[in-house]
């Protein structure tokens, strides 16, 4: 009685186990959740430095599905042959942190430009591209 | 027994990281305030290094800690009080329900569409998990460490890390003459 006890529960906690160190499709869910909510916040907010700021939520969330698949395929170049298949997702991930950067950059410069021209940052009041 | 424990004890911290690179991701777009909105972003960025760590990308969690955590917050800072000269400061006038109710409803779907991808890709995704799992198991070398990173970063990947260099330059000049005083 007691060790069939121990079995159910052993049962349950392996159960249990596998359905919460599903890794991979966790991790798939986490970048889909904060691609939406870095959508939302383009989407909703009026200040174009919170835009940007959602901006690099979404970059975020497709770097995190990048490292997750490169991850789940590690051991792909042993039995494939293909070469680098455990590197390569997160040598992606490092160029979109190189491209985030510079697009961050950039678009804070141009916020600060414009600020400086029309004292505003409302996406509302930004129209007009000349002086 | 031990070794179960231990994993139950990874997964939840794993479930912690997550929830709170959700709600810091969420106080980012519902904050009224950019200042903390800024902070909370800081929070989900920390929480994405986290979860590179339990995906055994040591290497990227420490570049998303330095490069974002360390830089692009530094940078959003600096850009929100340069623009918090308003009349209200850095807290945003109201928001219409319309703009928040459509962005969430669009959010929504991108979502519900994630997930129903996920579903559908169940069979295949859990056939590849655990293979990782196995793999990792057998062998403590699986895990693309520093050193092949760096081989293949400058060895099969090395075009695009040069041209990514070269934006970064003429994105860094380029913002810098932008942001530049004009003088006449």
């Amino acid at each position: 009685m007691d060790a069939a006890l121990t079995l159910a529960a052993s049962d349950l906690v392996q159960w249990l186990g596998n359905l919460l160190t599903f890794r991979l499709a966790s991790c798939l869910a986490l970048s889909g959740a904060l691609f939406a909510i870095g959508a939302w916040g383009v989407l909703a907010r009026r200040n174009i430095l919170l835009v940007l700021i959602s901006v690099e939520l979404m970059l975020n969330a497709v770097m995190l599905a990048f490292v997750a698949f490169a991850r789940a395929h590690v051991n792909l170049a042993k039995e494939t042959g293909l070469p680098y298949a455990g590197e390569s997702g997160q040598i992606f991930a490092l160029t979109i942190i190189a491209l985030a950067a510079a697009e961050a950059a950039v678009g804070l410069a141009i916020v600060i430009a414009y600020f400086r021209n029309r004292q505003t940052v409302d996406t509302r009041d930004i129209s007009l591209m000349r002086h | 027994m031990v070794r179960a424990m231990h994993s139950m004890l990874a997964t939840l911290l794993f479930w912690i990281v997550v929830l709170m690179t959700v709600t810091a991701a969420t106080f980012v777009v519902v904050a009224r305030n950019i200042l903390h909105a800024a902070f909370a972003l800081a929070v989900a960025f920390l929480g994405v290094a986290g979860i590179y760590i339990f995906l055994h990308a040591d290497f990227l969690a420490a570049v998303q800690l330095i490069v974002y955590v360390g830089g692009i917050i530094v940078l959003v800072m600096f850009a929100i009080m340069f623009s918090a000269h308003t009349q209200e400061g850095t807290v945003e006038p109201r928001r219409t329900w319309l703009a928040l109710g459509g962005g969430a409803l669009v959010a929504g779907v991108v979502l519900a569409a994630t997930i129903m991808l996920i579903n559908r890709l169940q069979v295949p995704l859990a056939e590849a998990n655990a293979h990782a799992d196995a793999a990792y198991r057998t062998t403590a070398s699986a895990a693309p460490g520093e050193i092949a990173l760096g081989h293949v970063l400058l060895g099969e990947y090395l075009l695009p890390f040069e041209v990514a260099s070269i934006l970064i330059l003429a994105a860094l000049v380029g913002a810098v003459a932008i942001v530049r005083k004009e003088t006449r």
